[in-house]
């Protein structure tokens, strides 16, 4: 019993990040008045461009551009309307497997958990290619996922999710348990593996420590000060991070890293013009973390939306550069709202559990009251298979 | 000699206008110059502050002693402590620099008398209860004077505050807010001027932070009124005023000036430490252990972290 307490708390916590990166925040707040014309973009007393407020993206995009979609930047309001009504009727993620298994509660996540955003405008937030696609990436980039594939299959090599050839472990195959087991990560992990010997065996979420820049999803504060700019991040499940932009100085020394790099900014006309570097390696943005270079650019279009576009710059990851585009809606700022409080790890009870389950299957392998930890699949689950 | 009303207004006015005119002559007005007023007429907050007292070992006046963590020495007496067993290995850099406090008044914390009994026990318990060392959130007023650099950003209605430590944050509410919809690490801040000084109510708190590493507490019940006065165009009287019936039997007060970080390049470097308390926190949960005793030549740390009773995840572990 107690055994199984764990698990379901360890499988628990691993949800709850699953959860977070497919849920959407549409429970957010929206504009009071969507008929009336939204005014004009706003100065600040001092003569800038005014950028003030919580800004969200209110729609559902693709990050990168459905192939039916090549060339079509925007959707015609029908493919809208249709995309809509696609996701309206789909069930959702309300799977039900055989009562009382693993399977059966990692299922039971419907669309109250996952509840969806409208289809926006845009075919992609990628529009730089023109045709909505990361660039590909370079020989090496390519290398090394193959590489860090090749050691999160091992892990799994035992299991049922490889015997019965289940997506998760595409590419891998059934076999007995992995010396690789006992190997430190190939690149320093953030991601989750089916191995829970310490938390650098955890995903950043799992560890309190997700929210990475540039961020496309969450809920932004800005405050803005004639030189400076400060920006709060809410990215949801109880994790976020705070950056301030300078308008002036330099980036620190190279070798001095910082989790979300380190921003300094300049006005170009009517817009905003970010640049950050000095990113660290433990807190990679698709890959890219000591050689990438973001330019974000925020323009106020008129009092409720404000464009952001950023530019993302990796050479060792990315063939080209690429750039992202999205419109940000102007949240209600009268109501106070726990934006700025990101307090996971204070309540992270899902990361220990996650580490004693896995102290107490060994310890019920050793024993010969349970199944080899090596022949268990602790780290997807059904969701991955849909 | 009487002193009537209107000398008395006299001179406040004249030490107004001085004020006013030790900012203009100080700085020139001018875009993100700091210094000087925002456009409203207000002092200008915005820039890079940090407190440079020993507020965040204690509140209270006290002498320096040899480590963070002390256990009896040859004799018995209070002031021939010895380095405990943590912090050993960091020899005369692991020490507590002396204070003489930052508590207005007589220096007292007016604990009832309940809660002084807690205080000494954390303070007794420092490293198994003070939720700094586990990278929490560190709340107000604690995060205005720990050892690290904080960004004050001042908006038009807004005034953030970001914090080095915990990349922590929080936002003065300068204009009308709703109340907050759950506690708080860090509170509610709402902001109004009196004159040049920005006076702050802090409210919403969870009563799970506290304010040094000497044990002193408060619960959820705890409200503060900050004060900031501009001293001069880089210095700025931080004045907090503290209550909390659960408690302490009265309001009490703490003052220190917060100093600008005059460097040309003055950056709030993060302290990302959810990443260094990881081991500190789940080392002994790890297949293998990564910090062991020591052997031959090499000095033998024990270091013990005692569970908090109650934390029944670590109450299952054990059995």
């Amino acid at each position: 019993m107690k055994q199984r307490v764990l698990e379901s708390l360890a499988t628990a916590a691993v949800l709850l990040t699953v959860v977070a990166l497919l849920r959407m925040s549409a429970s957010g707040q929206t504009p009071e008045s969507p008929a009336a014309a939204p005014g004009p973009a706003p100065t600040t007393p001092w003569g800038h461009p005014d950028l003030q407020g919580i800004w969200l993206d209110e729609f559902d995009t693709p990050f990168e551009r459905p192939a039916e979609y090549a060339d079509q930047e925007f959707f015609a309001d029908e493919d809208r309307t249709a995309r809509d009504d696609a996701r309206t009727s789909d069930p959702g993620r309300n799977r039900r497997s055989q009562t009382g298994t693993r399977n059966d509660v990692a299922g039971a996540y419907n669309a109250v958990f996952t509840s969806a955003k409208p289809t926006g405008r845009r075919t992609s937030l990628v529009v730089d290619p023109p045709d909505g696609r990361i660039p590909p990436l370079t020989r090496d980039a390519q290398e090394r996922q193959r590489i860090e594939r090749e050691f999160r299959l091992a892990l799994l090599q035992n299991t049922d999710t490889c015997k019965n050839k289940q997506l998760t472990c595409a590419g891998g195959q059934y076999g007995p348990p992995s010396r690789r087991r006992n190997e430190v990560p190939p690149f320093y992990n953030i991601g989750r593996m089916n191995r829970h010997d310490g938390p650098e065996d955890q995903s950043l979420g799992d560890r309190c420590m997700l929210g990475v820049t540039p961020d496309f999803n969450g809920f932004r504060r800005i405050v803005q000060s004639p030189g400076q700019i400060a920006i709060g991040i809410d990215t949801g499940q109880g994790q976020g991070y705070q950056r301030v932009v300078y308008l002036g100085g330099v980036h620190p020394p190279a070798h001095a890293r910082l989790r979300h790099g380190d921003s300094r900014g300049r006005w170009e006309g009517g817009t905003l013009v970010v640049e950050t570097t000095n990113f660290s390696p433990k807190f990679p943005f698709r890959g890219a973390a000591e050689n990438l270079t973001i330019v974000e650019r925020f323009t106020r279009l008129d009092a409720d939306t404000l464009e952001y576009a950023v530019t993302i710059t990796d050479p060792t990851v990315w063939t080209k550069p690429w750039t992202v585009k999205q419109e940000l809606t102007r949240q209600r700022d009268d109501q106070n709202r726990i934006y700025y409080e990101p307090r996971c790890h204070e309540g992270n009870y899902g990361l220990p559990a996650l580490l004693i389950g896995a102290r107490v299957d060994e310890k019920a392998f050793a024993e010969g009251r349970g199944p080899d930890p090596a022949s268990q699949d602790t780290a997807s689950c059904v969701l991955d298979e849909q | 000699m009487r002193i009537s009303g209107s000398m008395i207004a006299t001179a406040l006015v004249a030490a107004t206008a001085g004020a006013l005119l030790s900012f203009s002559v100080t700085r020139t007005a001018g875009q993100g110059l700091p210094g000087t007023r925002t456009s409203d007429g207000k002092p200008n907050f915005s820039g890079v502050w940090q407190a440079l007292n020993e507020a965040h070992w204690d509140l209270q006046a006290h002498e320096a002693r040899a480590a963070m963590v002390t256990q009896q020495g040859v004799y018995d007496y209070e002031y021939a402590r010895v380095p405990a067993a943590p912090v050993l290995a960091l020899g005369a850099a692991a020490g507590v620099p002396g204070s003489i406090g930052v508590v207005q008044g007589d220096g007292q914390i007016p604990y009832t008398p309940e809660a002084a009994r807690i205080k000494q026990q954390n303070a007794e318990h420092w490293i198994d209860r003070d939720p700094e060392l586990k990278c929490y959130l560190p709340g107000i007023p604690r995060a205005m004077y720990m050892p690290y650099p904080f960004a004050i950003t001042h908006g038009t209605n807004k005034i953030h505050m970001t914090y080095a430590f915990s990349n922590a944050g929080r936002v003065i509410h300068v204009d009308t807010v709703e109340p907050p919809p759950d506690d708080t690490y860090m509170g509610h801040s709402v902001g109004r001027w009196e004159g040049d000084t920005l006076v702050v109510n802090v409210s919403g708190f969870n009563g799970k932070n506290w304010f040094d590493r000497a044990g002193n507490f408060h619960s959820e019940a705890l409200r503060l009124v900050e004060r900031f006065t501009p001293i001069s165009a880089d210095a700025i009287r931080y004045e907090v005023t503290i209550e909390d019936p659960n408690v302490f039997t009265r309001a009490w007060t703490i003052a220190m000036p917060l100093y600008r970080r005059l460097e040309p390049n003055a950056t709030v470097m993060d302290y990302p430490c959810i990443e260094f308390a990881e081991e500190f926190m789940y080392g002994h949960l790890r297949k293998n252990q990564l910090v062991k005793r020591w052997e031959g030549e090499t000095l033998i740390v024990d270091i013990t972290r005692k569970v908090p009773p109650g934390d029944k995840l670590h109450e299952w572990y054990r059995r």
